[in-house]
């Protein structure tokens, strides 16, 4: 691992460590993670049991050279977004430990869990409330939003 | 012809709707940017009198910078650094650190890194050969953000490590109806974030040190007030709060 930047160097282990436990129903794409450090692509199946069983997401992740002091930004990508109060249409996710309360000592894995968690704590598919608005209006970069954290039950 | 207009004239609504929330980040970052590159991160000791520029105006200032001078002088004096005993305390009291943070559930893999670049400094600096090479060392290492950073990461899983271990203590000082596990992570685990009474009292329970926090604000008394971190312990290290940022002080 000589040569890598720091956040490289976490980034690798990482990988590694996301490779070898994932957590259930969540794997990550290797061959394109190893390709570029700084932008994977991670698989997640919806959990049994909850109103997303049976589904399957992908979720992008880019860091920057800053990671892990800089949150990596998350958006679901593809053509199956999770309906959910949290989740935009253009696959944006209202979380706060994505913005204002990440911690570099969060990892892509526990971003993975919130996310698995978020989803099967719903009670009923539909998409955030201003979802026409915000889709129209935001920039593309998820980072960019100030978003308001409102609701901790879903 | 007008057509274009209305289509060009909605685009720039849009822009401005779309801004809002970038304009203010950027200007947030513009100004962290600014005071980040214009400061060193750990700056050199000055004489407290150089407060005095800074509040030429200001009479409250003035009479406090007055009292607190006649208690305060910045000098070289570095007490961990100096003892060897205590610091030795202090370092098997780090190393045992990780072990208990991961207990109460923090993530091995991501603690690790903090933990292993604290214990890299810790040990550079205690093999330096003269004190005076420590210190340079310690100042040194604290001004790369690469270290610093790192530093400051795990002196906050520690406090959150803390906080959580006496959560029934540490409740009643929580305002809001969060636990101290919520305040943990918006408040204590998060980078930048300020630390407030509550963080410092942990800090110091976490590493068994005191703290005395010297308070200039702009309250009437013409004196600065004094507290001890945790109540009753004998400082260690002296600290001058002005709103927003600390101060190291070096006692007479």
């Amino acid at each position: 691992m000589a040569g890598m930047s720091p956040s490289e160097r976490r980034l690798q282990k990482e990988l590694m460590s996301l490779m070898k436990e994932p957590p259930p129903g969540v794997s990550v794409d290797v061959d394109l993670a190893e390709q570029n450090l700084l932008q994977w692509i991670v698989h997640m199946e919806g959990v049994t049991g909850t109103l997303y069983e049976g589904e399957s997401f992908q979720l992008q992740f880019k860091f920057t050279n800053k990671y892990p002091f800089d949150s990596p930004e998350v958006t679901f990508i593809g053509n199956n977004i999770p309906v959910h109060p949290h989740v935009y249409s253009n696959g944006h996710i209202c979380l706060s430990i994505l913005t204002d309360d990440w911690s570099p000592a969060l990892s892509v894995q526990s971003v993975c869990l919130s996310i698995v968690s978020m989803l099967s704590s719903c009670k009923e598919k539909k998409r955030p409330s201003d979802n026409a608005f915000y889709v129209k209006t935001c920039s593309k970069n998820p980072k960019k939003t100030k978003w308001w954290y409102h609701d901790d039950s879903v | 012809m007008s057509e274009k207009f209305e289509l060009s004239s909605e685009q720039t609504h849009q822009e401005g709707q779309i801004n809002q929330d970038e304009l203010i980040l950027q200007q947030q970052r513009q100004i962290q940017q600014e005071i980040s590159e214009s400061t060193p991160l750990v700056g050199e000791l000055e004489a407290i009198s150089s407060l005095n520029a800074e509040y030429s105006s200001d009479e409250v200032y003035l009479q406090k910078i007055k009292d607190l001078a006649s208690k305060y002088n910045y000098g070289y004096i570095e007490k961990l650094l100096s003892n060897k005993d205590e610091f030795k305390t202090f370092y098997t009291l780090a190393e045992n650190s990780k072990s208990s943070l991961v207990e109460l559930g923090f993530p091995q893999f991501t603690v690790e890194d903090f933990y292993d670049t604290f214990m890299e400094v810790l040990k550079r600096i205690s093999d330096m050969p003269t004190l005076e090479d420590s210190k340079r060392e310690l100042h040194q290492l604290f001004n790369e953000q690469g270290y610093s950073d790192y530093m400051v990461v795990y002196l906050r899983l520690l406090t959150s490590g803390q906080l959580q271990r006496e959560k029934d203590f540490y409740s009643c000082f929580i305002e809001g109806d969060r636990t101290v596990i919520d305040f943990c992570h918006q408040e204590v685990e998060p980078m930048y974030k300020e630390s407030d009474h509550i963080h410092i009292m942990a800090a110091c329970s976490a590493m068994n040190t005191g703290v005395r926090v010297v308070y200039m604000d702009r309250g009437n008394n013409k004196q600065v007030t004094e507290h001890d971190l945790p109540e009753g312990s004998t400082p260690y290290v002296h600290l001058l709060y002005r709103p927003g940022h600390y101060d190291i002080l070096y006692p007479n």
